[in-house]
């Protein structure tokens, strides 16, 4: 069964259409990748899925879970279990990392009828993933972002997913400008979180994450739609060929 | 007395309509140049100045001179020194030696009003309060504080403000001599109830060779008020000013000032900060002058304002006049909603829109509160921007600092 299931969905930033009729399932458990050129739409679908305010859908579905989300608020769609990782983590100056995470967290637990996290529960938590991936703890205490190097910014975002434990996990260019340990330790939080249960939507232009990240499946994104899905097997072809080799002639 | 009928008279009309001793002739002189503000004035043309001069009230001013010393505060109730602080010298007395170059007409006839300030001397390192109490009805209530602090000295003042009454005006301020090498950090919590009485703040600041001066002034009102100042900076002084503003019904608050570098390499940085509801309307008047012998100054000026609502209105006008090439400057001035970008990565983690939004004002409000570096002080003016903002204070130790995190995981 598909935890997401985004069906003919068509959307335009401004005027311009950049999503033109895409089809996608995220199955169970399953890591899936999305890769593409520049422009193809990749960071717009990511958009599209949670609900970003640029993005005009003018056709089409997202299904989550059953539920037709297409319409739904943002913070619907992560109180139901869906996580974009920011390609480019926004900074917020004096909203406090530590503060900003646990309001989340306790906002998804009451969501889900549970109890809130007290703050001695919530801290102990924290500091636990945050030193698992790499995360030096003063950061925990700054403003959101403010002042954290690419590596921190992505690092936080996995702190934040490994936190909220959604159900569906959007990666929108998880990799880019990290460097290897980094790269290693992000890939460490993201391969913790596969219990075979939760999906993984894994945006990139490179197959470097995929030495550490075992995709399921490889999706090639073009034009706005999906032109191909195969196995992983699928990348070896496109680090040979290249795009071009997928454009529809 | 309306005040506004001194603008007909000479100098001579003006000390005996005051009813001030001749030895403040130059005070009038400058009076009668400057004029009492009206509706026309340029930095009052925001503020509805006119609900201020125009009003026939019987002017209170400070006499008594008996007041006990004791514990960290200056508590002025309605003009009179009530107690006083220990380790600070007090004096009730006239005081002549004004600033001849102020911008403010308010400012000499605070000046002439004032038949004796009240006059503090501080020789050395110490940390106090100052409280106003605002208790009686329709009065022009007028009085004047002066500070010395002497060189060398290390002095941090917090200024707050309980205004009780409702028809009454209020005209007072600072004249604040700070001399040289000595350091001032004064935090001014200008919030004020509702429907309270109007005051104008009109101050006068000397900061001489190598002092620093550190100036907070936080503004939560629901009522309207005016915070003006004059600093001059010496050689190699420093002035650094943070100015927060947030207004919860249909007023008029905000800070009218200059900052004029007489001398070289001295430092300045103002910003003011502004969030506006409900209509109300933010005044940011603030110049900044470099002067010729001002040579290697550094001087630095921002407003940045978020308006809530379609409704209030932001006054922002940020002024530099420089004499000099051999400076580095800047200054701007920004108004707009919140950051779009921030609200929706908040709603994206889960977090209600309403909630994201609260998060997103308290952090900007948040940048300002902690130009306090006295977190004792920084608290204060917190709780009075939550009661501001929420109606009420709910601080958790989470929200507001983290040395706590240890005490919690006993670690």
């Amino acid at each position: 069964m598909s935890k997401l299931e985004i069906k003919n969905l068509k959307a335009k930033i401004g005027d311009k259409e950049i999503l033109k009729g895409l089809d996608l399932a995220l199955e169970e458990g399953k890591v899936h990748v999305i890769m593409g050129p520049n422009g193809a739409g990749k960071s717009t679908l990511s958009k599209a899925i949670v609900g970003h305010y640029d993005i005009n859908v003018t056709d089409g579905k997202i299904i989550f879970k059953g539920k037709d989300i297409t319409n739904e608020e943002p913070e619907i769609r992560a109180l139901e279990g869906l996580f974009l990782s920011f390609q480019h983590p926004v900074e917020i100056p004096g909203v406090n990392n530590a503060y900003f995470l646990r309001t989340a967290v306790n906002a998804k637990r009451r969501y889900e009828g549970k109890e809130e996290l007290n703050a001695a529960e919530f801290l102990r938590e924290m500091r636990e993933i945050a030193k698992e991936i790499g995360l030096k703890p003063e950061l925990l205490n700054r403003s959101l972002n403010v002042g954290f190097s690419g590596g921190e910014k992505k690092r936080n975002e996995v702190l934040q997913m490994m936190m909220l434990k959604p159900d569906v996990i959007i990666l929108d260019e998880i990799d880019s400008g990290l460097d290897i340990d980094a790269l290693k330790d992000v890939s460490k939080g993201i391969n913790k979180l596969r219990d075979g249960k939760r999906s993984f939507l894994i945006i990139t232009h490179y197959s470097r994450i995929l030495d550490y990240v075992k995709p399921d499946y490889i999706h090639i994104l073009m034009d706005g739609k999906v032109v191909k899905t195969a196995g992983p097997e699928l990348v070896e072809k496109l680090e040979k060929e290249g795009y071009s080799s997928f454009e529809e002639k | 007395m309306r005040v506004d009928i001194l603008n007909a008279l000479d100098s001579n009309g003006i000390l005996k309509e005051c009813k001030a001793s001749s030895l403040k002739k130059h005070i009038a002189n400058r009076l009668y140049e400057v004029k009492i503000p009206t509706k026309k004035s340029e930095k009052y043309r925001y503020f509805d100045i006119e609900d201020f001069t125009s009003k026939d009230l019987e002017v209170v001013s400070t006499s008594k001179d008996k007041f006990k010393q004791q514990g960290k505060s200056l508590v002025i109730e309605d003009g009179e020194v009530v107690s006083a602080p220990e380790g600070v010298e007090v004096e009730i007395g006239e005081f002549l030696d004004v600033d001849n170059d102020h911008f403010d007409g308010l400012y000499y006839l605070n000046h002439l009003l004032t038949q004796n300030a009240i006059i503090l001397r501080v020789k050395r390192d110490i940390s106090f309060n100052i409280k106003h109490i605002f208790n009686k009805e329709e009065v022009f209530l007028n009085y004047r504080v002066v500070i010395f602090i002497d060189a060398n000295s290390f002095v941090e003042i917090y200024e707050s403000i309980e205004a009780n009454s409702k028809d009454s005006q209020i005209l007072s301020g600072y004249d604040i001599f700070l001399s040289r090498d000595a350091n001032l950090k004064f935090f001014k919590n200008q919030t004020l109830n509702e429907n309270s009485s109007l005051p104008i703040f009109t101050n006068y600041f000397k900061v001489d060779s190598n002092a620093t001066f550190k100036y907070g002034t936080f503004d939560f009102a629901k009522s309207s008020g005016l915070n003006l100042f004059k600093s001059e900076l010496h050689s190699n002084s420093s002035f650094n000013a943070m100015h927060l503003l947030f207004t919860t019904s249909e007023i008029k608050a905000g800070t009218i000032s200059e900052i004029v570098h007489l001398d070289k390499s001295s430092k300045s940085n103002q910003m003011a900060k502004n969030i506006l509801t409900n209509g109300s309307r933010g005044i940011f008047d603030a110049l900044i002058r470099v002067t010729k012998a001002a040579k290697y100054t550094s001087a630095h000026q921002n407003s940045k304002a978020i308006l809530l609502d379609s409704k209030s209105y932001m006054a922002s006008k940020p002024q530099l006049e420089i004499y000099i090439d051999e400076l580095e400057a800047s200054h701007g001035s920004t108004t707009g909603q919140l950051d779009e970008n921030a609200l929706f990565y908040l709603r994206s983690r889960g977090i209600n829109k309403a909630e994201a939004v609260k998060m997103l004002i308290l952090a900007f409000a948040n940048e300002a509160i902690e130009f306090v570096d006295n977190k004792e002080i920084a608290n204060h003016i917190y709780v009075d921007f939550e009661k501001a903002y929420y109606g009420s204070s709910d601080i958790e130790c989470i929200k507001t600092c983290h040395e706590c995190e240890d005490m919690i995981l006993g670690s």
